[in-house]
């Protein structure tokens, strides 16, 4: 007898077996199961990581219930890789039989999930991805994002800067995928409406360790008014570190993207900073009850102050919380759920009251924040300015918005001069108010 | 010349310093035992890793530098007594294969244990001051680096060429059989020379980590770039390793400034030409 | 790797053997009417990295050459699908015969390369190849997108199938795959398959003997990378989606384990090795989050103990059991009917399994 053969045989049909037993975590009456994807390990472990602490948080603020039913939460790990994405979420989808999938941390992932999930009537709830598409261009019923895009905050930022401040020339080194062009283009919309003449962008490959050939290619003599950098995490430390240390910070302002100095990298980051703007939804030194409320039970539970990352988290599995309670229970019509999530009252959410729009994007506050030292030394994000009810289009419209190609490496223009007339004017402006009001 | 360039160029310097350190101990390695470590970027990440926490504990760099060396020769040393010893009649390839194995292990529990986030090492305030030389302000530390690098090859020229272990080694490498038979012990030999490969590694993350920082996934850029440094150069030969180093430094800084998209590609180019045209790499012997 | 080994004839246990294998394939084909959809998936995920685990193992357990590039082409066909059926709408099956085409066309242009070299500097090479492509992939952004890739491919609709139904989808993939492992067992029992594994024992003498040696293993390059190809079609369909990632070193050694963990000299080694593997890697990451610290450990475990694999430590149990059998029902010592494979580790260096007319 052969053995090679039987040998396989055997083993194959026994794993059939075992794995044609019917999978678990199937809706039970009284279970609701929420999938969550994200990276949990990997170079973006500290992102998974932060979703999960928020989300925890507010499910532990409820018990881990909803209307009377038990929340049961599966955590599924992609690694930011995006065929793992489509993979795991076909496991949540067909093995675990979620009723909701969350989680999501790039736009790319997102963008790739939501490919995925088109067609499947399950509700997806990115809580961090933020490529703009996946409520615009690629977006169908079923995506409610409570969150944000690239160009939400970056488009008041550049606006800010050109209208405040009087910049008019900016030099942008970014990181060379979809996050920060979407970044880019918000940035650039912004800043040439505000009068802004020119936005330099200079795309380097993921990752990259050593920025100083880059930082030494900087032109002096050109009129610049600051250096924009457009990336995060392990680069975005590495590039701010290098920027000092030759000294850049004191011939250039330095100006980060949403999430350069988020911390906890910003604590890896020199001092020498202090001064730096960025924009994002919330800001580190927000007072007001709901955030103090929140902060002091994510410190408490978790040891550390929250960040965006797991704000955005707490609030979406708020969100998605009320929304099941809204509706009693009931998860089985995904199309009343999600009419649910759209109309759930969330103007208490800690970092700003919100609003969804008809792509079900959130309507919010933007802060204009610049880096500070705390009283212990450590830096923190320090609100300045805030703009209210801001939409992921911008003051423009959603249609004249989308008409547009969509944001890439060389779109928009870099100058003026070649921008769209219909881009440069609009009627009503964002209208700034001091931080705290 | 432009200040610009010249920086460029000393850019290239700082991270052929770099190369030199984790090409030579791997060169070396293989020209004597014919094996090439996969995980020497694991050890690198994990060098550095532990010299973070080295340093946390005790407050001292040059303490972290070196403990880390030591740590990590140490581990080279279990995987080599403890595994690679024991395949080593299957041929390198086998050997290949379990370090690569090993090296997911390493990265991923080093990720359990230091977690996902950036991290970067504090060097001592009184070496990282900003240099005035040539014409334009340079971090100190860089040219830290560069002397560490400039030291340690000519430690390494001095063991192979003037003390008797070199000599050992050397003759090993012309001709195993007949050295065993004079009675130097073989074993002895290789397991220092892979201890003293894993140092150097070791030592390189604390370096490394000091003037840029340490993430998981570092660990591959880093194994790719050792290949490329001694593939190019040849494997076995230290000249090579130093030579390869300073163009492969020079290489990325230039694409780093002026192409960034083809760095990786301006990169990889070389050692597939090299392999394709001349295998041996520049210095290498015949394989 | 060798042939399944045919019995001699009036050999006992013939029609047991037989009906397992029917047994076998009734159960994998009825696999759409009791299984769930996530097994399918499973299977599916298996047959396409199968695809690519075949490819390894020719060229290994074959040719006696590691080869890291083998994802190379796995991407490749995505992203040619990607391309051109996605982005510029050419239907079924242009795409699929373009990307088939490109991957012959580049493992053509790489083994011409290749072919001068063996052992560690082949595995260099293709090492270095594979990393020239992968970042091409991942820094290009004006055709291939970079980071992002390509996404929204869809199965197309074939005559006959509908593939976007899951189970017709699974069925064409199996029938595929099938297909795929009954040519290389045609290919291993040929004269080329024979000429190869001369080639791999000794290349000088076998070039001696006047046989092509050079192009005889550019030709095998390319059948492993045609297989490869068709697997990253089918994984395109799939999962909808191609991104440098697929491409990337990490999924290239993985597959390289999970052949040698199989058995990379045996024909069903890279079958069983994939399904385990796939298996393995669904159930311990739900288990835990070290899951690749498991399976890098496991890795370990089979270069150390079993370095011919899983199959590999089978058929020396199954060779010595035979062996101490014939020794008992006889007087004489007859030689085994299978020998031994040899005790040195290496797959490259491991003694041949010579399957007996």
């Amino acid at each position: 007898m052969n053995y090679g053969k039987a040998g396989k045989a055997i083993l194959s049909l026994a794993v059939a077996g075992i794995l044609g037993m019917p999978g678990a975590g199937a809706a039970q009456g009284d279970t609701i199961t929420i999938g969550m994807l994200s990276a949990f390990t990997g170079p973006f472990a500290s992102f998974g990581q932060l979703q999960k602490e928020g989300a925890i948080l507010a499910l532990e603020q409820h018990d881990f219930k909803a209307a009377g039913k038990t929340i049961k939460m599966i955590y599924a790990d992609d690694q930011l890789d995006n065929e793992l994405a489509v993979t795991k979420a076909k496991q949540l989808v067909e093995q675990d039989k979620v009723d909701i999938i969350t989680g999501l941390v790039s736009g790319d992932e997102g963008l790739s999930v939501g490919a995925y999930m088109k067609g499947k009537q399950i509700p997806v709830v990115p809580m961090y991805s933020a490529s703009e598409d996946m409520t615009m261009r690629e977006w169908y019923p079923f995506i409610v994002r409570p969150t944000w895009t690239g160009a939400q905050p970056m488009d008041v930022f550049g606006y800010w800067l050109a209208k405040e401040k009087g910049y008019k020339k900016i030099y942008m080194i970014g990181e060379d995928y979809s996050y920060p062009y979407n970044q880019a283009g918000g940035f650039k919309r912004g800043f040439m409406r505000g009068g802004g003449d020119e936005v330099k962008t200079v795309w380097h490959p993921v990752p990259t360790s050593d920025y100083s050939s880059l930082i030494a290619s900087i032109p002096l003599d050109q009129g610049y008014d600051a250096v924009l950098y457009n990336g995060a995490g392990s680069d975005a430390v590495a590039f701010v570190k290098q920027y000092v240390e030759f000294g850049m910070h004191k011939k250039l302002p330095l100006l980060g993207q949403s999430n350069t100095f988020e911390r906890p990298d910003l604590d890896a980051m020199p001092s020498d900073i202090a001064g730096s703007y960025s924009a994002h939804l919330t800001a580190d030194d927000m007072d007001t009850p709901h955030w103090n409320a929140f902060r002091d039970a994510f410190q408490k539970r978790w040891g550390y102050a929250p960040t965006a990352a797991s704000e955005f988290a707490y609030g979406s599995m708020l969100l998605i919380l009320r929304a099941i309670e809204a509706r009693k229970g009931d998860v089985d019509d995904k199309e009343a759920l999600v009419k649910a999530m759209h109309e759930v009252d969330m103007s208490d959410e800690p970092r700003g009251p919100i609003k969804l729009d008809q792509f079900n994007a959130a309507i919010e506050n933007v802060y204009i924040r610049e880096v500070a030292a705390g009283k212990d030394g450590a830096m923190y994000n320090k609100g300045i300015f805030t703009v209210k009810g801001v939409s992921q289009f911008g003051p423009y419209d959603s249609k004249l918005y989308m008409s547009q190609p969509a944001d890439g490496r060389d779109s928009p223009p870099d100058s003026r001069a070649r921008m769209p007339e219909t881009i440069l004017k609009v009627d009503k402006d964002y209208a700034f108010v001091p931080f705290g009001q | 010349m432009d200040t610009r360039y010249l920086i460029i160029v000393f850019n290239g310097l700082t991270q052929g310093a770099l190369f030199f350190i984790l090409g030579s101990g791997l060169t070396l390695a293989f020209g004597l035992m014919r094996v090439v470590n996969m995980s020497h970027g694991a050890f690198y990440l994990l060098g550095g890793y532990m010299g973070l926490s080295i340093l946390r504990h005790t407050g001292s760099w040059t303490l972290a530098l070196l403990g880390a060396g030591v740590l990590i020769a140490f581990l080279g040393l279990v995987l080599e007594r403890g595994m690679l010893d024991r395949i080593r009649a299957g041929g390198d390839l086998s050997q290949t294969l379990l370090t690569i194995a090993i090296s997911m292990i390493i990265a991923d529990q080093a990720l359990a244990i230091w977690g996902g986030h950036p991290v970067s090492i504090r060097a001592p305030a009184a070496i990282s001051q900003p240099v005035s030389l040539f014409g334009f302000t340079y971090p100190g530390f860089r040219y830290v680096l560069m002397l560490a690098a400039a030291l340690i090859a000519l430690g390494l020229w001095f063991l192979l060429y003037r003390t008797r272990f070199g000599i050992a080694v050397r003759a090993s490498v012309d001709d195993r059989e007949t050295v065993s038979a004079l009675g130097v012990r073989i074993g002895t030999i290789y397991s220092l020379m892979f201890m003293l490969s894993a140092f150097l590694s070791g030592i390189a993350g604390v370096l490394g980590g000091s003037y840029l920082q340490l993430s998981p996934g570092e660990d591959i850029t880093i194994l790719t770039y050792s290949l490329v440094v001694v593939i190019v150069g040849g494997l076995g030969s230290l000249m090579g390793a130093l030579v390869s180093a300073l163009i492969l430094g020079q290489i990325l800084s230039f694409s780093l400034a002026f192409a960034p998209e083809m760095s990786m590609f301006l990169v990889f180019a070389p050692m597939a030409l090299m392999l394709a045209i001349r295998p041996q790499g520049l210095f290498g012997r015949r394989l | 790797m060798n042939a399944p080994a045919p019995r001699s004839p009036g050999a006992p246990g013939r029609w047991p053997g037989r009906i397992l294998a029917a047994v076998v394939v009734l159960a994998l084909a009825a696999l759409p009417v009791y299984g769930d959809p996530y097994t399918l998936t499973t299977f599916i995920r298996a047959i396409y990295f199968g695809f690519v685990a075949l490819s390894v193992a020719l060229l290994l357990g074959q040719g006696g050459m590691i080869s890291l590039a083998q994802t190379v082409f796995f991407g490749m066909a995505g992203y040619v699908i990607g391309l051109l059926g996605v982005e510029r709408g050419f239907a079924f099956p242009i795409p699929e015969i373009a990307g088939l085409a490109l991957v012959l066309l580049t493992a053509f242009l790489f083994a011409l390369v290749l072919m001068r070299t063996h052992g560690l500097v082949f595995l260099m090479l293709t090492l270095a190849l594979g990393q020239i492509c992968w970042s091409f992939a991942r820094q290009n952004t004006s055709l291939l997108h970079g980071w992002a890739g390509i996404r929204g491919i869809h199965p197309p609709a074939i005559p006959g199938l509908d593939l976007a139904r899951h189970a017709d989808f699974y069925w064409f993939s199996l029938a595929l795959f099938g297909l795929a492992l009954l040519a290389v067992w045609r290919l291993i029992e040929s004269p080329f398959g024979l000429a190869i594994n001369g080639i791999r024992e000794n290349a000088r003498r076998m070039s001696a003997l006047g046989y092509p040696v050079f192009w005889q293993r550019v030709i095998l390059f390319m059948i492993a990378a045609m297989l490869a190809g068709v697997g990253g079609i089918l994984a395109a369909w799939s999962t909808g989606i191609v991104t440098p990632s697929t491409l990337h070193l990490n999924r290239m050694i993985w597959i390289l384990l999970i052949v040698i963990l199989g058995g990379a000299r045996h024909f069903w080694g890279p079958v069983l090795g994939t399904v385990i593997a796939v298996w393995l890697d669904v159930a311990i990451s739900q288990m835990t989050p070290r899951y690749i610290t498991v399976i890098g450990v496991i890795f370990v475990l089979v270069i150390l103990i079993a370095p011919n694999g899983i199959l590999g430590v089978w058929s020396t149990w199954s060779a010595r059991r035979k062996a101490a059998r014939a020794q008992a029902e006889t007087p004489q010592v007859q030689a085994p009917s299978q020998s031994f494979p040899t005790t040195s580790t290496s797959p490259s260096h491991q003694g041949h399994t010579r399957r007996k007319p």
